[in-house]
């Protein structure tokens, strides 16, 4: 045997790596719940189909929920086979994304098209992005970055395609796959730089060797964390990389859309404020002020671009946009204070944003589609729906006694104390001008009905079955008035989440060595 | 020699880049496409990344490329030129003219600096199969990991694409064309 080796390669002693199996948990759970789900979904019966294949996915995303909250606040940032960090920050945005897939798979529960696509691979997938979102929060290594990445984009693909009868749903998917996996192209290229800069893949080498080399200067790194950053914002929808959004949102089943609107920025926002911490803080002065100003124009493209919105899936895709440049602000800051504004406007962005999506699938149920004029006399037909939507509309537009108020004030704050007024100036004039279209879903909805009887387009709304009101739908009702009641109390009672949201700036500002 | 065969290998990597883009005809771009993808091997082969250079011919060269090959011939692509109407015929020079002068910023900047040395100081066996195979089963052993599982998602993503392709059932409520409808 050891005649057929080339000499030198018999002495590779090779050690095994130290798994760390407890710590790993959370993730075996959400692989191993994927896969048990695409299992159970084989079982036959309408029955098992129409209740077991969800109920494992919500059980699943309900274990790793529970034991991420457990973990948390646990003092043993324990860097897990070398390319994960399970800390306190990847824990609490890990909550969100499994919080988010929650509320997702009760909303697509009922949906018809679920059916005909598969139970079982529509909830699989849905876990498996979940996982690809925790593991890139938790990146700590180039590698297991791309990998997570990948592993979060490819189910969202598919899960954008999956209503098979509308040919939307397809091109949404197809737009997503091309822009997305120009995105990856584009990373993975200032991925390859920033190693050949630095000689290394792991986060904490390459933070250690630029704080020892003033390689700030050095071209090659420079320009791969430039194509990395815009790799992340095309992912992110922040502006100019922003033009697939509305398409995509639009053309995607609405329950996907609600998940990937939310998620996919909280995992990309988890993601840079790591990497702000770590690799990417010895040349945050050239990174910094490029992610203000894509901040601004972000801000401004957004709400400006969901003015005209008759579609309320294009309008959140736009206000969506905005919103992402708000949340940015908190990583440019870069202070304890940005990240805890970040963390705490990214908790109730999911709750206000989750709301009207459930909503917008309630009225698409009731035949009445996504457009603005589905929501007329809402008010009256339907109040428990027509509150919640009102509610978070508010709340997106940042008016007091909402999560939403106490959010942006707090990014305000983190922007002026952190020398960055001009940004929190953004963020005030973007919120000022997202009131002209928030309000005008509000107005809709409590508009008298007469107005509607006058619509030409009113006949769309005749094959509506009178029946079919949305009370049919109790989960989506509870989903709208579980968020909206949310955010009133993050807004009337902020401390608990402030608290965990200042101590994850605390943790932000431990990361930085 | 090294020189030789680096000029060698240069030129058809660019030359092939240059002839996918300019030809008009799907068959010979795919041909243009493997002599660029064969004289990358060659290049990496020179760098010492043996792996690479065998990863390269096998799967590109040998898989992809060919499957390309086939498609192209199947689907009669050769018959039609690639028509890009519809796109401004600027934006794709413009955008590839930016990217060359990114890129030439990057290297320039620091990879000229070797230009005259051996290169890097790397350990020996950086980047032969042994060495690969270790780090696999070691340091990056979860990225390994989730690459495996990545492939088992796709193929449940592909599985659910295809239902599409199938042919849908008539609906057994005609309300049901509006997506979700009554029940």
């Amino acid at each position: 045997m050891t005649a057929l080796l080339p000499a030198g390669l018999i002495e590779v002693a090779v050690t095994a790596p130290s798994v760390e199996y407890g710590p790993m948990l959370p993730f075996f759970v959400l692989a191993g719940g994927a896969i048990l789900t695409l299992f159970v979904s084989l079982i036959g019966g309408d029955v098992a189909q129409r209740l077991l294949t969800p109920l494992t996915a919500v059980a699943t995303l309900l274990a790793a929920n529970a034991i991420f909250a457990i973990r948390l606040k646990e003092p043993d940032p324990s860097v897990l086979t070398g390319s994960l960090a399970l800390d306190d920050l990847a824990l609490i945005f890990d909550i969100i994304f499994a919080s988010a897939a929650l509320a997702v798979a009760v909303i697509a529960w009922r949906s018809k098209s679920l059916r005909e696509v598969g139970r079982g691979e529509f909830y699989s997938l849905l876990i498996t992005a979940v996982l690809g979102m925790t593991l890139l929060s938790s990146a700590t290594d180039l590698v297991a970055l791309f990998l997570s990445f990948e592993l979060l984009s490819i189910p969202l693909y598919v899960l954008c395609a999956s209503d098979l009868r509308r040919n939307g749903s397809l091109e949404s998917g197809l737009k997503y796959l091309i822009i997305g996996s120009l995105a990856s192209a584009v990373m993975l290229y200032g991925l390859a730089m920033i190693y050949g800069a630095t000689g290394d893949t792991n986060f904490y080498e390459i933070a250690d060797m630029l704080a020892k080399t003033p390689a700030a200067s050095d071209p090659l790194l420079l320009v791969g964390v430039g194509l990395l950053l815009v790799g992340l914002a095309f992912k992110a929808s922040v502006a100019p990389f922003h033009q697939w959004t509305p398409d995509v949102y639009e053309g995607a089943p609405t329950p996907v859309t609600a998940f990937m609107s939310v998620t996919t920025k909280a995992a990309v926002l988890a993601l840079l404020v790591r990497l702000s911490a770590g690799p990417l803080a010895p040349v945050r002065d050239n990174w910094a002020i490029v992610l203000a100003v894509l901040a601004s124009i972000t801000i401004v493209v957004g709400n400006v671009g969901a003015l005209r919105q008759e579609s309320l899936k294009r309008m959140l895709a736009y206000s969506g946009v905005a919103q992402a440049g708000y949340l940015l602000v908190g990583v440019v800051v870069g202070t304890g204070l940005g990240v805890a504004a970040l963390v705490f406007y990214m908790c109730v962005y999911v709750l206000m944003n989750l709301g009207p999506f459930a909503v917008i699938v309630a009225r698409e149920r009731a035949g009445a589609g996504d457009g603005l004029r589905g929501m007329r006399g809402l008010g009256r037909e339907a109040p428990l729906l027509a509150w919640p939507m009102t509610i978070c509309m508010i709340a997106l537009a940042g008016l007091p006694v909402t999560g939403g108020f106490i959010g942006k004030v707090l990014l305000v704050q983190a922007a002026v104390f952190g020398d960055w007024a001009w940004l929190g100036v953004m963020i005030v004039i973007g919120s000022a001008i997202s009131l002209g279209y928030y309000l005008r879903v509000v107005a809709a909805i409590w508009m008298p009905e007469h107005e509607t009887a006058s619509d030409p387009s009113a006949p769309v709304l005749a094959g509506a079955d009178p029946a079919a009101d949305p009370g049919a739908h109790p989960e989506l009702i509870a989903v709208a008035v579980a968020a909206a009641a949310l955010t009133v109390a993050l807004g009337v009672y902020p401390e608990w989440l402030l608290d965990l949201a200042r101590y994850a700036g605390e943790t932000f500002i431990a990361l930085g060595v | 020699m090294v020189q030789i065969l680096f000029f060698i290998a240069a030129i058809g990597a660019v030359g092939g880049a240059v002839a996918v883009v300019l030809l008009r005809n799907p068959f010979f771009s795919v041909l243009a496409l493997v002599v660029h993808m064969m004289s990358l091997s060659v290049l990496f082969l020179l760098l010492h990344a043996e792996f690479l250079a065998a990863a390269q011919l096998i799967v590109y060269v040998g898989a992809v490329m060919v499957l390309y090959l086939f498609v192209v011939s199947y689907v009669g692509g050769a018959d039609e030129p690639i028509d890009d109407a519809g796109v401004p015929r600027f934006l794709a020079p413009v955008l590839g003219v930016s990217l060359l002068f990114v890129f030439s910023l990057a290297v320039g900047g620091s990879g000229l600096k070797l230009l005259g040395t051996r290169g890097g100081d790397l350990a020996e066996g950086f980047g032969a199969p042994a060495d690969i195979g270790e780090l696999l089963l070691t340091r990056f052993l979860l990225p390994f990991e989730i690459a495996s599982y990545l492939l088992t998602v796709a193929a449940v993503g592909a599985v659910l694409l295809a239902r599409r392709r199938r042919g849908l059932e008539p609906l057994d409520e005609a309300a049901g064309s509006r997506g979700e409808g009554a029940r």
